[in-house]
């Protein structure tokens, strides 16, 4: 067998509290993609930047060629032939794509750029590798897609032997996937060796040779794919079986909660972000929005919140109009909502647990009297939800900052659910959380179904879309595409909706561009 | 064991939340030390001047009773600086809030002299704080209802109320029947009081004293008072007491800006409005999210804030000076924002850090005429004092004491492992 063009051997890395990578061996054969499996906080992004030179691991050896390497910083690695692409790029948007390729790089013809010389090299360098890129195009004209391969280019461009992508499919369409893959594939035809950061299993074995799946810091296996199973590895990921669906009962949708019509909304930028949508949502009704990020799915949420005004349009709750009224007269309307950024919007990180957990019925009695908090009803409010909603903490006297994810996530969703509402927006509600709190909170939300509740779901993750969703509706620049019932949806039809195709009465689909006038 | 761990574990509790103390003393205690070494090397005595430092601000009933008067503006500062920091309204502006709070205390007093005191006093720090309400307005909605940055437009407010200030005490204030200083008969008009307040009788920028009508009762008055002399009346200290001439300077404004303290606790930790207003300064957005309406609740705030300021100028014409002249409070608007930074923007660590200035600024002159140290030595611990307060915030308590505890625990571990290995050797031979 020949030599593995990298190894680690023992590699460890803790921070003040936490291991975030112990014990990893690891080894990538020239040539194939290697996946790196595991769940949020597994230690998957920690590994690579310890590789990468933005950490120093504590302990443990990296061969490179056969070689041991001690990588001090980032231009250790690139030097060495280690190319990362990260899940955000790093490219300036006004500057061409040559001009991003060379960043940083001493020019042949200091202090002058030879930009017509790089913008030839570069394109033959991009014709080699099959790219379809004009080097002169400047970066924010480009799809998001062509953007990563600019991002590999430059890898390439340095001469990386071994490129690690860091999760590359989180932004993208299921199409540009598609696309994404045949290009890795074509490049390990070539000689490279590719580490590809991912927690979906499909992703792994569609287009892994290896995986090697992390938990909690350790490695648990190396296996082949085609030895193993999505089954298989969820298990390995997770230590225990994971049921990929939800368990949710049949439930006829009852009176109209939610009644949008022809509704618009402008993004912070002021561009036309929700354009003219129309749709329902019932009790006892999951409706999902798929769509890529950043195709007006929160903007549309904010909306039907009270927080983003609606240019155009009308917005019903239960009946009552509430068209562009305050968050706080549409929260007293039945109105909960689970916001996208955790971290940001959903809690007051230097609020303690006790005071987030109020945070909708502050105002209330018998939380407050008068305008004057009620010690003991707030007390006894705060343990009932750190009872019914298993939050784990010391004391409800600590911020919020130091629970983890999957609790702070529990803390919003006892702040939103125990007052029963009639509609609830979840907006993004498990990004960032493990599989148990992902399940947790899909389970208190099926419950909120259960309860009567008309649930309006906005996810990027189309699994989840898929799992909870009675109806899902699809949203590309601002349109809904369609709306398709939950069950036995096709993924593909969707995924074609998701790039912009639009689905007509008669049931066959048209791309946007081509609708005849 | 467990009994030691309990023990432990109270103590990490008591450390963590006592660590907003500790942090601002350790900081002062470094001012004074760093100072000291300045001392040394000038060649001055330290703990001289400390000594000097201390009995002027504490040594004696006078010494006490100028850092009570000292102490008081700082007080009503700090605490408007702590509020709006608390909503994310940093205010720079109570310098000039607490001027116009003064003048709006001078008109009271000027135009109805003759009312009785408990009418008249707090009319007179109602117009002092709604002067200072008026004087934040500006800002507060600017910021509310546009976002424009605060620090500016509060910072160049002060300016327009310093000059006004100044252009208020030297142009002279005329009544019915008082000649100017060159003996002609004014005209008199009620715009008067917004375009001069100077004592026509005096050669120098500075308003007409007060009538004693407006004066803060002062404990020496409580001692006087007929029922109290009465039941005190034929006892030795109370006959000595009352002799002490500091105890009339010793007035109600410290006892009110206690209480102030207490309110402001009050509503920011016990109240919806406070909670709001908290939520707001930590974050903004998160708040909009839980129904808050924002820029109301900075408005409200901000309007607060602005009538602590004012109360602040209230309070040193009512209590202290009963008149104003140029500088007649030297920064203790700007001050106000050192006081709340270093009381750890708590209400209560505003008031510990007002006495700490205070006495500062009590004590210096005494050690200036005892040692010859310089007052501006002063400013060197307090700015020292600052800086070390603010470096302190930075210091990760929590992630230190995890640390401490990992260490430990590792190196439990590898004596346990060496003892086991030790036993297996021993085992073997």
């Amino acid at each position: 067998m020949t030599e593995p063009i990298l190894r680690l051997e023992n590699v460890r890395k803790t921070f003040p509290g936490v291991i975030a990578n112990d014990q990893v061996y690891l080894d990538i054969r020239v040539g194939e993609i290697h996946a790196l499996l595991g769940e949020n906080g597994a230690g998957k992004s920690t590994l690579m930047n310890c590789l990468y030179g933005v950490y120093r691991p504590d302990g443990g050896k990296i061969f490179w060629k056969g070689k041991e390497v001690d990588i001090y910083q980032a231009r250790d690695a690139i030097a060495l032939g280690i190319g990362m692409v990260h899940q955000h790029f790093k490219l300036v948007p006004p500057l061409t794509v040559t001009e991003n390729v060379v960043l940083g790089l001493p020019s042949k013809r200091e202090p002058f750029l030879d930009v017509k010389t790089l913008d030839k090299e570069i394109g033959e360098i991009a014709k080699r590798y099959g790219f379809d890129i004009d080097p002169t195009a400047q970066i924010w004209q480009l799809p998001v897609g062509v953007q990563q391969r600019v991002e590999i280019l430059k890898a390439l461009y340095r001469k990386a032997e071994l490129l690690i992508l860091d999760e590359p499919t989180a932004v993208l369409t299921p199409q540009e996937v598609e696309e994404l893959f045949s290009v890795l594939k074509n490049l390990t035809k070539m000689g490279l060796s590719i580490i590809f950061i991912t927690h979906k299993l499909e992703e792994v074995m569609a287009v892994c040779d290896r995986v090697t799946v992390l938990r909690l810091g350790k490695v648990i296996d190396t296996v082949n794919t085609s030895d193993t199973s999505t089954r298989e590895l969820a298990k390995m990921m997770v230590g225990r079986e994971v049921f990929m669906t939800v368990n949710k009962p049949e439930l006829v949708p009852g009176e109209v909660v939610l009644k949008l019509n022809a509704v618009s909304a402008l993004d912070n930028r002021g561009l036309k972000a929700v354009n003219d949508i129309s749709l329902e949502v019932r009790r006892n009704e999951i409706l999902g929005i798929a769509g890529v990020d950043g195709n007006g799915q929160t903007e549309l949420a904010e909306v039907v919140t009270g927080l983003r005004p609606a240019t155009g349009g009308k917005v019903e709750i239960l009946g009552k109009e509430a068209t562009n009224r305050s968050p706080l007269e549409i929260m007293e309307m039945g109105v909960a909502y689970i916001p996208p950024d955790r971290q940001h919007t959903g809690l007051l990180m230097d609020f303690s647990i006790t005071e987030n957990l109020i945070g909708k019925s502050y105002y209330e009695e018998p939380i407050s009297k008068k305008g004057v908090f009620q010690k003991d009803a707030v007390n006894t409010f705060t343990e009932k939800a750190i009872k019914d909603y298993d939050v784990r903490t010391p004391g409800p006297e600590l911020k919020a900052k130091s629970l983890s994810g999957g609790n702070q996530q529990k803390v919003v969703l006892a702040r939103e659910l125990s007052s029963n509402p009639d509609l609830l927006v979840a907006a993004q509600p498990v990004r960032g959380l493990d599989v148990g709190a992902t399940e947790y909170v899909h389970d208190r939300m099926v419950e909120a179904r259960s309860k009567g509740a008309a649930i309006l779901l906005i996810s990027t993750e189309l699994e989840e879309i898929l799992s909870l969703s009675d109806r899902i509706a699809v949203m590309f620049e601002g349109k809904i595409m369609g709306i398709l019932p939950g069950k036995n949806a096709d993924i593909h039809e969707i995924g074609a909706m998701m790039a912009g195709v639009h689905q007509t009465e008669s049931g066959t689909v048209v791309r946007e561009a081509e609708k005849p006038l | 064991m467990n009994k030691e761990s309990k023990i432990k574990e109270i103590w990490t509790a008591y450390l963590d939340k006592s660590f907003s103390i500790t942090v601002p003393l350790a900081a002062i205690l470094l001012a004074f030390l760093v100072s000291g070494i300045i001392m040394l090397i000038w060649g001055a005595n330290p703990l001289e001047a400390y000594e000097a430092l201390f009995a002027g601000a504490f040594g004696s009933p006078n010494a006490f009773a100028t850092t009570l008067e000292r102490t008081t503006p700082l007080i009503f500062t700090g605490l408007a600086v702590t509020l709006g920091y608390r909503c994310g309204f940093f205010n720079v502006g109570a310098e000039g809030q607490l001027y116009m709070g003064a003048i709006a205390a001078i008109w009271v007093g000027i135009m109805l002299p003759n009312l009785t005191g408990w009418i008249l006093i707090p009319l007179a720090a109602l117009a002092s704080a709604f002067m200072g309400v008026l004087w934040i307005s500006i800002p507060a909605f600017l910021k509310a209802k546009r976002g424009i940055n605060e620090v500016l437009t509060t910072l160049l407010m002060n300016y327009i109320a310093i000059q006004y200030f100044e252009w208020e005490i030297r142009v002279d204030h005329f009544k019915e029947g008082v000649l100017d200083y060159y003996g002609n008969v004014p005209e008199w008009g009620f715009l008067n009081y917004f375009i001069g307040l100077k004592d026509p009788t005096q050669p120098y920028p500075k308003t007409p004293l007060l009538t004693d009508n407006t004066f803060m009762p002062s404990l020496k008055r409580l001692m006087e008072l007929p029922f109290v002399e009465n039941l005190f009346g034929n006892m030795v200290w109370y006959q000595e007491f009352v002799k002490v001439p500091a105890i009339g300077r010793m007035t109600l404004t410290p006892v009110l800006g206690l209480i102030t303290a207490g309110l402001l606790f009050f509503l920011l930790f016990r109240t919806v409005t406070g909670y709001k207003a908290r939520a707001v300064g930590i974050n903004p957005a998160a708040a909009k999210f839980m129904g808050i309406n924002v820029p109301n609740t900075l408005l409200t705030t901000a309007l607060i804030s602005g009538a602590l300021g004012g109360l602040a100028g209230g309070m040193e014409v009512l209590g202290t000076q009963h008149r104003v002249i140029p500088n007649f409070l030297v920064s203790a608007g700007f001050d106000g924002i050192p006081v709340a930074l270093i009381g750890g923007l708590h209400p209560f660590g505003a008031l510990l850090s007002a006495v700490f200035f205070g006495a500062l600024r009590a004590g210096s002159n005494r050690m200036q005429v005892v040692t010859t140290i310089p007052v501006a030595v002063v400013y060197i611990i307090q700015a020292l004092a600052i800086l070390f307060a603010i470096a302190g915030t930075t210091i990760d308590f929590q992630a230190i004491l995890k640390k401490n505890r990992l260490k430990r625990a590792a190196a439990k571990k590898a004596a346990l492992e060496a003892a086991h290995a030790g036993e297996g050797e021993a085992s073997r031979v």
